[in-house]
């Protein structure tokens, strides 16, 4: 479905992304986990067009996508929770939801999917008219997810989507991630919490400085000896 | 007579308040979306000027279908200056400003070789006053004061309601969010610049019967709305009323006590005064 290869990304002079090459079945959640600037964002970012590779393919559904313009992305079915949740906070709950449908012309299909994203996401609904800068953290990253399927997506980039959240919501927002999957869109769920991306993914990338250092499937990278030593803390 | 006075002079405030509005929102639009200034914006005003000219002193045409088609006309040339001059500097506040300092420049100097550089009059399409408790007003000021809060009204209601008024308000807070829900951010540009050029022009036309038209007349306007949108916060909407509103008001009581270079003075005061102690203007996010 998704496959990027031999990706190189530049910030100026500096090269963020030296050679990620990776591969997303239908269907499929796939964690890439690595360490605080080893390029988990940065591949997203040239995934979603907001950043344009030096070199490099991405292809999405047989379809060469690595020159298109960000919204021309959503357009093909990729949705993206960009990391910092990066809401619009001076909109309420509900324009922020409308504007994940912006590019949807059917109303009534909008209205349902609405209705749909209360019944998952109880909270929401609650807060509909408040202003989303206002929300906890754990309401603002369900509005992030909340947001992204109102554009119906057929592949979620996921980009630390339990970043600074208490316990009990990380774990709610890890059975959020596996209903989504559950009703067919498939994942990249980028993640410094290795435990919780690995025990959700079927498969894994590790990243190291720019470079896919690993991969495989999760169970067999739960028991490597390297990952367990530098990932998983011992 | 005292009394009279006074009114009036609020009165006579709150339409140049209004009028200033309309070209500062424009500019607070485009602020806001681009997070760039574009000192052009006042050729906007000046070429709205010289439709109404054309259209109703020449031409003979109504006053307000001149305003529509100053709106459309003016309005195709923000979109096209905003797609060929000022997107390679989205961001840019320097660059941006140098490319809109050479605009000014190209503008004046076009409008200079294409309609000359003598003063033109407009004739005032509304004759008349209006005696409304023992007062009089001009039927034509009036009609101005009006026609201006219908339209930022009306930009009130685009912005908060339609579909692409809420992209454009998405694009303010976040441009790279926007792009993530398909939001042509590059477009969206173009629109605001649209939208904000056609309402400078319609200042432009409504103001032209009340003073001249020439290839300078962008030069107050731009100052005002400058000051307008720092007084009220940058690429605030709501401030950019508030601040014309009160620049408006000060600049029309001020006219009573005050020379002309004091009331042109006014503004920079005020705005000096509110910065020490709201840096970020009145209505702007920090
Ligand atoms: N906007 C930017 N400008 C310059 N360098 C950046 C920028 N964003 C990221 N980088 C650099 O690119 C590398 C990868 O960063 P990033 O993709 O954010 O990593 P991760 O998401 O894995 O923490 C880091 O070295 C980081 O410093
Ligand atoms: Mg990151």
């Amino acid at each position: 479905m998704l496959s990027v290869k031999g990706l190189r990304v530049h910030y100026g002079k500096v090269e963020a992304l030296k050679e990620v090459s990776l591969e997303v079945g239908k269907g499929e959640i796939v964690a890439l986990v690595g360490a605080n600037g080893a390029g988990k964002t940065t591949s997203l970012r040239a995934i979603s067009g907001l950043k344009t590779p030096t070199e490099g393919e991405i292809w999405f559904e047989g379809r060469r996508i690595d020159r298109l313009p960000p919204h021309a992305i959503v357009r093909v079915g990729i949705g993206h929770v960009p990391e910092g949740r990066r809401l619009f906070p001076h909109m309420t709950v509900l324009e922020n939801l409308k504007a994940g449908a912006y590019l949807r012309a059917n109303g009534d299909s909008v209205r349902k999917d609405l209705e749909r994203a209360f019944e998952q996401f109880p909270v929401l609904k609650a807060r509909n008219r408040q202003k989303a800068g206002t929300l906890s953290g754990g309401e603002q990253q369900m509005l992030t997810i909340a947001r992204a399927l109102m554009g119906r997506p057929r592949l979620l980039l996921l980009d630390e989507p339990s970043l600074g959240l208490a316990p009990l919501v990380v774990a709610s927002i890890a059975s959020i991630i596996k209903e989504i999957n559950g009703e067919g869109v498939s994942i990249v769920l980028v993640e410094q919490n290795a435990r919780m991306a690995l025990r959700l993914a079927s498969r894994a990338y590790v990243l190291e400085t720019g470079r896919v250092a690993l991969e495989g499937p999760s169970g067999a990278l739960l028991a490597d000896e390297h990952v367990k030593k530098v990932y998983l803390g011992g | 007579m005292e009394s009279q006075l006074l009114i009036q002079a609020l009165v006579n405030g709150i339409m140049l308040g209004m009028v200033y509005v309309l070209v500062a929102l424009g500019l607070t639009l485009v602020f806001s979306i681009m997070e760039v200034i574009n000192f052009a914006h006042g050729e906007f005003y000046m070429l709205g000027g010289y439709t109404a000219y054309y259209l109703i002193a020449q031409l003979g045409l109504n006053y307000f279908l001149t305003i529509a088609a100053a709106v459309v006309v003016v309005g195709f040339l923000g979109w096209m200056i905003e797609k060929l001059l000022f997107r390679p500097f989205r961001k840019d506040l320097l660059g941006a400003f140098i490319v809109s300092l050479g605009l000014v420049w190209v503008l004046q100097s076009a409008a200079m070789l294409a309609f000359g550089s003598l003063e033109k009059s407009v004739p005032s399409p509304f004759r008349g006053v209006l005696k409304v408790l023992g007062i009089y007003f001009s039927l034509e000021r009036l009609i101005v004061t009006v026609t201006a809060i219908v339209l930022v009204a009306a930009l009130y209601l685009f912005i908060q309601f339609s579909r692409e008024g809420r992209a454009m308000r998405a694009v303010a807070q976040d441009s790279d969010a926007a792009a993530l829900q398909g939001i042509n951010v590059a477009r969206i540009s173009s629109l605001a610049f649209a939208v904000g050029a056609g309402l400078a022009a319609t200042a432009g036309v409504l103001i032209a019967p009340l003073f001249f038209v020439s290839p300078f007349i962008g030069d107050l306007p731009i100052v005002k709305a400058f000051i307008i949108i720092i007084l009220g916060g940058m690429g605030s909407i709501p401030g950019a009323l508030l601040g014309g509103l009160i620049l408006g008001l000060a600049e029309g009581v001020g006219s009573i006590f005050l020379s002309i270079p004091a009331v042109n003075l006014l503004g920079f005061v005020i705005v000096m005064a509110v910065l020490l102690v709201r840096p970020r203007g009145l209505l702007g996010h920090a």
